[in-house]
């Protein structure tokens, strides 16, 4: 039996939701109230394993003959993912200003490979006017309080 | 009702609230004619822009943005080919044929106008159905809250093009999201994994966010090429408005049924206006005298495409108004707008918040002219926009994000929900799990418990759910969907092994 995309998700999505599930065994009653804590989610989390379920099966009787395959970059999806969640580590240690402009000029930089110093000077031109626009724009004017640095408290 | 909607419309000429309907409207317009940006994703940008704003103000601001969106659409789809958002695909079918037979302004100008049309029709469904509709489900108990929710739910998973099953699961799992956190009658932690701020539960904006931002960003990523399109922004656009209102006018029927579509279509939830103009050219190609014809660069093309895309905003803002279900994404950002000023959405909306609501109406019509007036100014600056590269875009719009994602609660724990929910929206894609069923869970699962409970608190009853005539018509019409919707899987199932048959 060979599984499909489909047939994998709905194997990862039918354990996950059946181990919240027993987790919800977990949960105690509440005298005060005709239903527990763990009502709704049973319902909730034994409907979609139900369906997750189904969804294997399916695939697993209905077998799909594989779509032609795309030559898709996701070699710069995971970098850009990764250079995010640098980015939204980085924040609450160096502060938002520090990691958006080095985020914008990481990103803008692996998008668009500057080959010489004048693409260099327009990565980093971007990245800074962006950070100052975009902070003081939320901070002045917006009163929105945007994260300080642990390390570097700016 | 006129009265308020005329103080409404003397408000929104005041320049605190015309000065940000007019910049969403402008942002709006651009965003729309962005490739790869969607209106949804322009919303989403504009949010945290809002939070210091008037509630009236952010709404209007927003407004803007969404009618703004779908008129900026077509100035792609007409000029260049390239449709500026989903809900303008239809618009290319026969905007970018007549640009190409040398029309592009009578192509362009066709489709402003036939939008200003369909929303404004569009606007006048909305005034005068929102009020009656909520009163309406002001008669609802909790069993009827519970059993409309679940049919919003079963409808958007059934209307969806991918899989019956995977827009259930999609539904679903919305809905696991929700559970996670404090349970909302006692307070208990439940399903925390042990993460403390999990105890608070997750909020919607950030999934909402993370998933449709990076899931459109990222799907344009896997295919990027660092050669820009080239735009010709020097093409002849002058064209006699009075020939292009009467090439409209003189096709009432098209006009009419078109909008018509758009309307049904947003106010159906979570499905948004690209349904509605693929819909409303189907049908009028169908309508039509000579449908050899359409593809080629005919206007009922264009005009049945831009009517109810525009109708399908005063849809989706009926749905929201009246029952406090967001029509489309949105809806769904506003919905959460609406939440961060501490406005409750739903029937008594309109009752309790009447200025807000009229506002909102009032911002929803002047956003019309606005934009009229701004594609009158600047087609062409905006055709020079179009050509901002994505590689200075997508990483501004992220940071954007990020800015929405932190100041919802001035806390880290939203930005890392951002996170991840950018990485599981990805996946959804990739797994080919339809997005709009899943984002109604997450903000439709709360509702949908706290219902329940308030039901069983009040009668453990559980066939009170089938003996109360609207709960039951409305469990009845949620069943009858994906019935509805077996078949037509069915049937297209067996038209297409017809029709590769007949290929052999």
């Amino acid at each position: 039996m060979k599984l499909s995309k489909d047939g994998w998700a709905g194997l990862a999505v039918a354990a996950a939701s059946l181990f919240l599930f027993w987790l919800t065994l977990g949960l105690k009653d509440n005298p005060l109230v005709p239903i527990g804590p763990g009502y709704y989610p049973r319902i909730v989390l034994g409907v979609t394993a139900a369906f997750a379920l189904a969804l294997l099966l399916w695939d697993a009787l209905h077998p799909k003959p594989s779509p032609p395959r795309e030559r898709l970059n996701y070699v710069l999806v995971l970098e850009m993912f990764a250079v995010f969640g640098l980015y939204v580590g980085a924040l609450p240690y160096v502060g938002f200003r520090i990691s958006t402009f080095f985020y914008i000029a990481a990103t803008n930089a692996l998008l668009d490979r500057p080959e010489r110093g004048k693409g260099w000077l327009r990565v980093l031109a971007v990245a800074l006017i962006t950070t100052i626009v975009v902070y003081y724009a939320f901070e002045r004017y917006l009163t929105v309080l945007l994260p300080r640095g642990r390390w570097t408290n700016f | 009702m006129f009265e308020l909607l005329g103080a409404g419309l003397a408000d929104m000429m005041q320049v605190k609230y015309l000065v940000p309907l007019f910049v969403g409207t402008l942002v709006g317009v651009v965003g729309g004619a962005l490739p790869g940006i969607t209106i949804t994703m322009t919303v989403i940008v504009v949010l945290p822009f809002t939070f210091g704003l008037e509630p009236l103000q952010g709404l209007a601001c927003m407004i803007g943005v969404y009618v703004g969106g779908e008129t900026g659409g077509l100035i792609t789809s007409c000029l260049l080919g390239i449709p500026g958002k989903p809900s303008a695909v239809a618009t290319t079918f026969d905007g970018f044929p007549m640009a190409r037979k040398g029309e592009p302004g009578r192509a362009l100008w066709i489709g402003i106008w036939a939008s200003i049309f369909g929303g404004l029709l569009g606007a006048i469904v909305l005034v005068a159905a929102t009020g009656p509709l909520a009163q309406l489900a002001l008669q609802f108990g909790p069993w009827e809250y519970f059993a409309l929710f679940v049919l919003a739910l079963s409808m958007v998973a059934g209307l969806v093009e991918s899989s019956l099953l995977k827009g259930l699961l999609s539904g679903a799992l919305g809905c696991v999201v929700t559970i996670l956190g404090n349970d909302p009658v006692m307070g208990q932690p439940r399903l925390t994994l042990g993460i403390g701020w999990l105890e608070g539960g997750i909020p919607f904006l950030p999934v909402l966010i993370g998933v449709f931002a990076f899931a459109q960003i990222m799907s344009d990523v896997e295919r990027f090429s660092r050669t820009p399109e080239a735009v010709n922004t020097a093409v002849n656009l002058v064209v006699s408005h009075a020939k292009v209102l009467a090439e409209i006018l003189a096709r009432p029927f098209l006009l009419l049924w078109s909008t018509f579509i758009g309307l049904v279509i947003g106010v159906l939830p979570a499905i948004g206006g690209s349904a509605a103009n693929m819909l409303a050219y189907d049908q009028a190609k169908k309508f039509s005298k000579r449908p050899e014809k359409f593809g080629t660069g005919i206007p009922e093309g264009i005009i049945a495409s831009e009517a109810s895309n525009n109708a399908n905003v005063a849809g989706s803002l009926v749905t929201i108004m009246a029952f406090g279900i967001p029509g489309d994404a949105v809806t769904a950002v506003m919905l959460g707008a609406l939440t961060i000023h501490g406005i409750q959405s739903g029937p008594l909306f309109i009752s309790q918040n009447a200025p807000l609501a009229y506002g909102m109406f009032a911002a929803y019509i002047l956003a019309h002219p606005l934009v009229l007036i701004l594609l009158f100014l600047g087609v062409r600056w905006v055709l020079r926009i179009v050509t901002v590269p994505k590689s200075i875009l997508f990483p501004v719009v992220l940071v954007l994000c990020v800015v929405g994602a932190y100041a919802l609660g001035n806390a880290m724990a939203t930005v890392y929900v951002l996170l991840a929910s950018g990485v599981f929206g990805y996946l959804m894609v990739k797994f080919g799990f339809p997005l709009a069923p899943f984002i109604l869970g997450v903000i439709l699962g709360d509702q949908i418990e706290i219902n329940l409970v308030r039901s069983l608190m009040t009668d453990s009853d559980l066939w009170l759910f089938v003996t109360r005539p609207i709960s039951a018509l409305l469990l009845a019409m949620a069943v009858g969907s994906i019935v509805l919707s077996v078949w037509q899987h069915r049937r297209m199932q067996k038209r297409a092994a017809t029709e590769g048959a007949a290929d052999f």
